[in-house]
């Protein structure tokens, strides 16, 4: 019989008027890395959830070390050894490092805390996982990846045996994710078992030992990862065989339509210059802080540049404001989709129409009929899954989320496209319509500038891909010549 | 979409509903309480009274709940309505003003006010809180040096109609005050619920970066709305002088407050982005017909003052409690 460290038996967790899991069963290996892979929407989540004690399930069991268990608060579930690594983290950024790790379990002397004894854990647990900093720093000036550091240590501090890491990649470079997975190995070394939640499949294959896949709350199958291949997994989350991950257009890039000559921006940009074609995807690879989304600010006026010109259509165009950016015909998805693109508490139909009032109003009067059937269309045309127009974008998945941005940006039918990280945290069936909403874009003649920390994205959509590294072009790859291998080697 | 979406988001919307209008219920509660309570409560005259007393503070709501819907609170508001109180009363009472150019002062001098709040705030980005109290301070102080801290009284009689006056006969006729404070909720709530300017608001209050990202002139809008609230704040000490035949310090005292508590008792969320004004009206009605109630029952007004910290504490606690169990 095999050594489980965690049995989940027929686990069903209902909410009003939807199953988020049935009758889900699944055995972790002791020691393994144990991926869990699903759609957004398909329960796994609810599954973290139930094992962090935030939701009880109404049905099924937990086994931990083959001892039924329930976890009924979230302490509960950290004391009994189950700790779990959100996506946003969850530390006092003012604090150091050292104090961070321990909080909520600061080490005494007598009855003063042991300062001296924390800070010298804290080195420790870092060294050993090969990501020595400085333990007396304020999170708040660490890095992404140094704070997630942090929160695995402080997890792993708590007696941990099961570490849950949700999308622990999502916000990483290809090389702190190198360092991650270093970290990871270390840990499963250390005799920690690890259930690791990722989008991106590349890193199941590198990293983990067995692979969960879950789809619309139910349990699809457990696999070894060395026997299923790519195509086998993402088959079995979306439930249909995908054939072409990166649609292409097939349409020739016309005349230039955005030039940008020696772009500066003291300590950020330096002297970029690049041209952008009608009926092109250019994609901006990078690792995040290069520069790339900089880039962007600069080119739509949202940060000020200090040398440099911008031509639209072979006219030079001064663009110091984001305003006349949009004037100019160019718009842009931003990176985060959930504080900047989006007003969350607003209904899809005013989050659509919020660029282009104009388009459901007269005058200066807006028709809220207008608005909602200019939604109904966009929401019919991009498939746009929400139970009406009238409903607030917070309800709704991150896929369709990011189609509603890029909805107001169709409707103020912008030339030029900005997408900074499209595709980030969303699921593989919206990735492939997003993927197929640019090519329609790219084939309108509308032209789009792509900037993707997901290299295969990058490579598989654009025409040419520009490099950045510290602010500078690193250089410019044509398609075909555009490899993961050669982009990195640009990138560091 | 799944039929069981559908129906929880019905619910949520159904919700929402009972929530922006739960108001409309504590009012009629109110009034079958204090009608049961008091023979002299519901009647024309009384009702009518209310009304008046709630006009002034109901135009500066108007402005409140604007800025609030922006997710950020005005201040200053009761003292730049003193403030304007007494620039009115002594353009007309000694520098020989004509009564309707006075007003005209007053009403801007309360806009300018509101612009100053807004410019500091939107483009040298200092806190609402800091710019708006310094302002409380700075209004208070100026009128004390126009009225010498004492008040001016007797206005001109052309223009105490606008106070005291009623269309249709003074027994059972129509307060112009409060025609005045019905025509400016309408007028306010249409351009905050029909226009592209009431729209950016929303949005503003909802999430400035993705208003910002929405190509919406963020700064721009803020500052406008603070110069409204301002503005609103001259009508209100126009309404106020003319009822009260009187500019005094006392003018406009805690408006500021009062109006959030009408916000806040209407269902306007503080977070910004949520609610309709009207709801504002709701809650400043709300609040005069409770004072008036307890003032008739004969309760200490010092207990009235623990009542009215009682009352907005419990609903937002109510508030709160609902949101956390959805």
């Amino acid at each position: 019989m095999a050594d489980y460290i965690l049995e989940l038996k027929n686990i069903t967790k209902r909410f009003p008027g939807v199953t988020a899991l049935d009758q889900v069963s699944v055995s972790v290996n002791r020691g393994d890395i144990h991926a869990l892979v699903g759609e957004n929407g398909a329960g796994k989540s609810t599954l973290i959830k139930v094992l962090a004690g935030i939701y009880h399930p109404e049905e099924g069991e937990v086994f931990l070390d083959g001892v039924r268990t329930v976890f009924r608060t979230p302490s509960e579930s950290q004391q009994k050894g189950i700790s779990v690594v959100h996506q946003e983290f969850k530390m006092s950024e003012s604090l150091s490092v050292a104090e961070n790790m321990f909080l909520g379990n600061l080490l005494y002397k007598g009855r003063l805390v042991d300062w001296k004894a924390m800070r010298l854990q804290a080195d420790r647990m870092l060294r050993d996982l090969g990501v020595p900093m400085d333990v007396d720093t304020p999170v708040e000036r660490l890095s992404v990846a140094q704070k997630q550091m942090v929160e695995i240590c402080k997890a792993v501090n708590r007696n941990c045996k099961v570490l849950i890491m949700d999308e622990p990649s999502a916000t990483l470079t290809e090389k702190e994710q190198a360092l991650m997975f270093g970290t990871v190995r270390k840990l499963k070394a250390g005799g920690v078992t690890v259930i690791y939640i990722s989008h991106r499949l590349e890193e199941i294959f590198d990293l983990c030992d067995t692979v969960t896949v879950l789809r619309d709350g139910a349990h699809i199958a457990t696999k070894p990862v060395r026997d299923v291949t790519r195509d086998e997994l993402v088959s079995m989350m979306v439930g249909r065989t995908v054939t072409k991950e990166y649609p292409r257009a097939g349409t020739q890039p016309g005349e230039v339509v955005l030039e940008a000559r020696g772009i500066s921006r003291k300590g950020v940009l330096e002297n970029i210059s690049f041209q952008l074609r009608r009926g092109e995807v250019l994609g901006i690879a990078g690792l995040v802080g290069s520069g790339r989304t900089e880039l962007a600010r600069a080119l739509l006026g949202i940060d000020r540049m200090d040398r440099g010109e911008v031509l639209l259509r072979g006219q030079p165009v001064r663009i110091d404001t984001f305003r006349k950016a949009i004037k100019s015909g160019l718009s842009l998805v931003p990176e985060d989709r959930k504080s900047q693109g989006l007003v969350q508490i607003a209904a899809v139909s005013r989050n659509i129409c919020m660029v282009n009032m104009d388009a459901a109003a007269s005058g200066f009067v807006m028709s809220a009929a207008k608005e909602r059937e200019i939604s109904r269309e966009y929401v019919d045309k991009l498939d746009i899954s929400t139970p009406s127009v009238d409903t607030e974008t917070q309800y709704l998945s991150g896929g369709n989320q990011q189609k509603v941005v890029i909805a107001k940006w169709l409707l103020e039918d912008s030339d030029i496209i900005i997408l900074d990280e499209p595709t980030r945290g969303i699921d593989v069936g919206a990735k492939s319509e997003i993927y197929n909403l640019i090519v329609s874009l790219v084939a309108q003649g509308k032209s789009v500038l792509m900037i993707s920390s997901e290299l295969p994205e990058v490579i598989g959509m654009s025409d040419r891909v520009l490099v950045i590294h510290e602010g500078r072009l690193a250089g410019e790859l044509a398609r075909g010549e555009a490899t993961q291998e050669r982009i990195m080697s640009l990138c560091v | 979409m799944s039929q069981l979406a559908v129906r929880r988001d019905l619910k949520r919307r159904l919700s929402k509903f009972t929530r922006d209008y739960a108001i409309v219920v504590a009012i009629f509660l109110l009034m079958i309480i204090f009608t049961i309570a008091s023979d002299y409560f519901l009647t024309y005259r009384n009702i009518r009274n209310i009304f008046m007393q709630t006009a002034s503070l109901a135009i500066v709501c108007i402005g409140q709940a604007m800025i609030v819907t922006t997710g950020e609170f005005d201040l200053s508001l009761g003292q730049n309505v003193c403030v304007t109180s007494a620039v009115m009363a002594y353009l007309i009472k000694f520098a020989g003003f004509n009564p309707w150019i006075a007003i005209l002062c007053a009403i801007g001098v309360g806009a300018l006010v509101g612009l100053s709040n807004g410019v500091l705030i939107a483009y040298a980005g200092i806190p609402c809180f800091i710019v708006t109290l310094g302002f409380q301070m700075i209004a208070r102080g100026a009128a004390k040096i126009i009225t010498n801290a004492s008040p001016i009284p007797a206005m001109p009689d052309e223009i105490k109609f606008i106070g005291r006056g009623f269309i249709g006969g003074n027994e059972y006729g129509v307060p112009i005050s409060v025609l005045i404070m019905l025509a400016l909720f309408l007028f306010f709530a249409f351009i905050m619920q029909r226009t592209k300017f009431g729209r950016s608001l929303y949005a503003i209050g909802g999430n400035k970066e993705a208003a910002y990202f929405a190509g919406i002139n963020v700064k721009g809008h803020r500052a406008i709305t603070y110069t409204i609230a301002g503005l609103l704040c001259g009508v209100s000490a126009v309404v106020l002088v003319t009822r009260l035949d009187s500019a005094a310090l006392t003018n406009g005292n805690l408006y500021e407050f009062d109006a959030m508590i009408s916000c806040i008792l209407g269902g306007i969320s503080l977070a910004g982005g949520r609610g309709k004004i009207i709801q504002a009206l709701f809650g400043a009605i709300f609040l005069m017909l409770f004072f008036n109630g307890m003032t008739m029952l004969n309760v200490n007004p010092f207990v009235q003052d623990v009542l009215k910290g009682v009352v907005m504490i419990g609903a937002v606690a109510l508030d709160v409690v609902r949101n956390r169990r959805r």
